[in-house]
């Protein structure tokens, strides 16, 4: 009875070992002209239902209507978004397996020099460009202290002011820290787990500055909960046309969060050409950009390779910051 | 509320649209609550893209309809098969496992569903009268109350060492530790990674919890039928589901006490219903006049922290459509289903809105007694379970952990957690450690360290004046030390009391 049971055990736990095997190796060689004949796999480094999910998840019907061929959605979770990034860096470059990136997520993930990465951007070739959502900077509207982005950097100047971030080279860190440098302030991050625990900081009176994503705040700033006092893009965004950006009142801190599609470096660039155009089409059907806009997902389409040297510029930006980062 | 809003309400909840949403919504969300593995969240994140091309007020009843159901369903395998389906149906895995080995399984599933609907229910009401004072109530909640909180939960180890004190302690020692692996959120340092990628973020709760109870389960299934052929069957476990009278008088105070426990910690966004369960459970015991039944089979225990899980859920709705704060993970995904319909959060969605808003809520009231009933009238098909030849159970229950952990993260490295934890929780029984203190510490471990981090840097370094300032701070404090030295003063009186005697 014992030895018949543990057999029993045995197969069974084998069996459901090799289906998965089974199920983590399929590839054959395709040829670039009949480009795509089966599903296309799109790696999304974070769990179903956040932002970066819920945007590929709203853009898959239309890259499906532009490629011919279904599109799986796959959820790899885990190291700060740098499990996916490392199966896609590894995956076969036939272009049946592409992946959503963060910046500036990515980045810090193999600048960051305890994390011993062995990948970088060259390990990936730019698709295009999906969505931008550019850091914010606000206050509660009873805040008696400062009143408007001068107040409160003159405030910041001479006291120390607590501000929400999400953990160690976020981009909300990123702005606290350039803040800091080109301003001389003394902000101090407090690391959240997400913006829903930074948000109910802020407002609860716990923390003094809110700094957060335009799409994670646009609620709280129709409501009038919180006041924002810049936005740290180049130009004013059209969620928020009232709000002037950083630069207009003398602060030069840009920063935003970016979304983007990337191969694995060395896909055959006609397959390229072909994923690229396919998601040009899908990210500027109107409908798609009608939802996302209801969102609060602000819509920026780049071509593969402007992606790629945003995503270098955004690289430079973290070099910049490795001495505050404390990553020299 | 105006008149004219009370028919449109109602317009609106009796569409064919609606009403089938409700039922799909209900039975989906109790089936893949009962599988481990299968998470609400997830359930909810895969829905909401179908819910697009729904009317707003289907869409969003059927996924809230999932969010209470799955939270109820969780609760099945975890009393029948000692499998829990959600992480919080973990607390109700101690009792209603114990309730089903003395072949009292109809009750405690009656049990279960009863609470889950009552809990259910009256969060549903608090979401409805109670919205915005208690969305504010959430916002007084930050860093220095989740360090409270954590620490408060961490007590619950006490009441879970039924044995040994010693033993649960160790056990939930063990829990913390395995907790601080992965990159600490404040300093960005990868913590006893060994350069694995995939231990970055840590060990995942949901492989853990299915190891430590479901799989080592199955160990001691095996080893028991080995030893002496004994097993549990549904012959033994006859008799009506719905709670007797005298049952239903004996829980509705910790039903009642878990409801209200349950609402506060969904309202707060660093707590979710793996938390409120066990809170409800502690509370119960606390209050409790039969404290020795505890985790010998309480109907009480299981009302505890059925109740208070189903109570989280209209908890974490209400700074979710407030203030567009989400207060769980599975509220962080219905608001991208809210948002996606064009209802944004805050004063607009109950008053512009509020004919979408409203019906939305009183689905979800409709949806929780909808459970109840779907709840009583399937209970004896679930318990058909216990019919089933235990070579099979064995094997079914491998192939629901295996295929769950894979699940969660897509992750292979989690099947290995999950058959790690399995052994490991197998040895740490038969040794006579209790398992669930190692989940109480692997929940509250992170939220306690992370909040500390915080709260040191807001406090700006007058860290005990800044706690002894905020008032909910102090409560948590004399909650505390109540706890810890009650036992202790409890202790000295009766060796007074002896000493006078003799």
């Amino acid at each position: 009875m014992k030895k018949k049971s543990l057999f029993f055990v045995t197969v069974i736990l084998l069996v459901s070992m090799l289906v998965l095997a089974a199920c983590g190796s399929s590839s054959d060689d395709n040829a670039a002209e009949n480009f795509p004949d089966k599903p296309v796999t799109l790696i999304v480094p974070w769990s179903a239902g956040g932002g970066t999910d819920t945007g590929a998840r709203l853009l898959q019907p239309y890259l499906e209507d532009e490629l011919g061929v279904s599109v799986t959605v796959v959820n790899k979770t885990g190291a700060g978004g740098w499990i996916g990034w490392n199966d896609l860096a590894n995956a076969d470059p036939d272009g049946y397996t592409i992946g959503l990136a963060n910046s500036p997520h990515i980045i810090t993930g193999y600048i960051n020099p305890t994390l011993n990465r062995d990948k970088d951007l060259d390990d990936f070739i730019g698709l295009g460009m999906h969505v931008v959502d550019p850091d914010t900077v606000s206050i509660r509207p009873d805040e008696d202290r400062f009143t408007n982005l001068d107040e409160l950097i003159e405030y910041a100047q001479n006291n120390e002011v607590t501000v929400t971030s999400t953990g160690e080279g976020t981009d909300e860190h990123l702005v606290i820290l350039n803040l800091n440098k080109e301003m001389g302030t003394n902000f101090v991050p407090v690391h959240f787990d997400g913006a829903a625990e930074s948000r109910s900081s802020v407002l609860g009176g716990h923390v003094d500055v809110l700094v957060a994503n335009l799409g994670e705040i646009l609620s709280l700033y129709h409501d009038g909960d919180i006041e924002v006092l810049g936005v740290a893009a180049q130009e004013r965004s059209s969620f928020m046309e009232d709000v002037p950006t950083l630069a207009e009142q003398g602060v030069e801190v840009y920063q935003e969060s970016s979304r983007g599609f990337l191969a694995p470096a060395g896909t055959d660039p006609e397959v390229v050409q072909i994923l690229e155009e396919a998601l040009e089409k899908a990210i500027n059907n109107e409908e798609h950009i009608e939802k996302m806009t209801e969102l609060g997902f602000g819509v920026r389409y780049e071509t593969g390779e402007d992606y790629m040297s945003i995503l270098k510029d955004d690289e430079q930006v973290v070099i910049d910051l490795k001495e505050l980062l404390g990553w020299e | 509320m105006d008149s004219s809003m009370i028919s449109m309400v109602i317009e609106q909840l009796l569409s064919f649209q609606t009403i089938i949403a409700l039922v799909i919504g209900v039975v989906g969300g109790i089936a893949i609550g009962a599988l481990p593995g299968l998470s609400t969240t997830m359930a909810i994140a895969l829905l909401v893209p179908i819910t697009f091309s729904m009317e707003p007020v289907a869409g969003l009843v059927m996924l809230t309809a999932i969010y209470t159901s799955a939270t109820y369903g969780g609760s099945i395998a975890s009393i029948l098969l000692h499998t829990p389906g959600t992480p919080a149906a973990a607390a109700t895995a101690l009792d209603g496992y114990q309730l089903t080995l003395k072949g009292k399984a109809s009750t405690a599933i009656g049990v279960a569903t009863f609470s889950s609907m009552v809990g259910g229910f009256i969060s549903g009401i608090a979401l409805l009268f109670l919205a915005p004072p208690l969305a504010q109530l959430s916002l007084m909640f930050s860093a220095p109350e989740y360090l409270l909180l954590a620490i408060f939960g961490l007590t619950i180890i006490g009441s879970l060492s039924s044995g040994s004190m010693l033993k649960g302690l160790a056990s939930g020692a063990i829990g913390l530790l395995i907790g601080t692996i992965g990159i600490d959120i404040i300093t960005g340092f990868p913590r006893f990674t060994f350069g694995s990628m995939s231990l970055e973020s840590g060990i995942a709760l949901i492989p853990a919890l299915i190891g430590l109870f479901s799989l080592s389960q199955v160990f001691i299934l095996i080893e028991n039928q080995v030893k002496s052929g004994k097993k549990v069957n549904a012959k033994q476990a006859s008799g009506k589901f719905f709670p007797s009278k005298s049952i239903i008088k004996r829980i509705t105070p910790t039903v009642l006490r878990s409801s209200g426990l349950g609402v506060i910690v969904g309202i707060m966004p660093g707590a979710g219903g793996d938390v409120g369960s066990w809170v409800g459970y502690n509370e119960a015991k606390r209050f409790s006049k039969r404290k020795e039944e505890f985790g010998k089979g309480s109907v009480e225990g299981v009302a505890g922290s059925e109740s208070a899980n189903n109570a989280v859920t209209g908890g974490a709705i209400i700074p979710m459509m407030t203030l567009g704060i989400p207060g769980s993970s599975a509220t962080a995904v219905l608001l991208g289903g809210l948002m996606i319909q064009g209802l944004v959060p805050g004063s607009e969605l109950f008053t512009t809105n509020g004919h979408l808003s409203y019906a939305i809520i009183i689905g979800f009231i409709i949806a929780n007694i909808l459970m109840g009933i779907v709840g009583f009238i399937g209970a004896k098909y679930f318990i058909k379970v216990l019919d089933v030849p235990q070579n099979l159970i064995i094997a079914i229950i491998i192939t629901i952990c295996m295929v769950g952990s894979y699940a969660i993260n897509n992750s292979i490295f989690d099947i290995w957690v999950m058959v790690f934890f399995g052994i490991f929780g197998y040895f740490l029984r038969k040794a006579g450690f209790s398992t669930a203190p190692i989940i109480l510490g692997m929940i509250l471990g992170p939220i306690a360290e992370r909040s500390l981090g915080q709260a040191l840097v807001m406090s700006q370094d007058n860290f005990f004046v800044y706690l002894l300032s905020r008032p909910i701070s102090v409560i948590f404090i004399v909650l505390i030390l109540l706890t810890i030295l009650t036992p202790l003063i409890m202790k000295l009186i009766r060796n007074r009391k002896k000493e006078a005697v003799s």
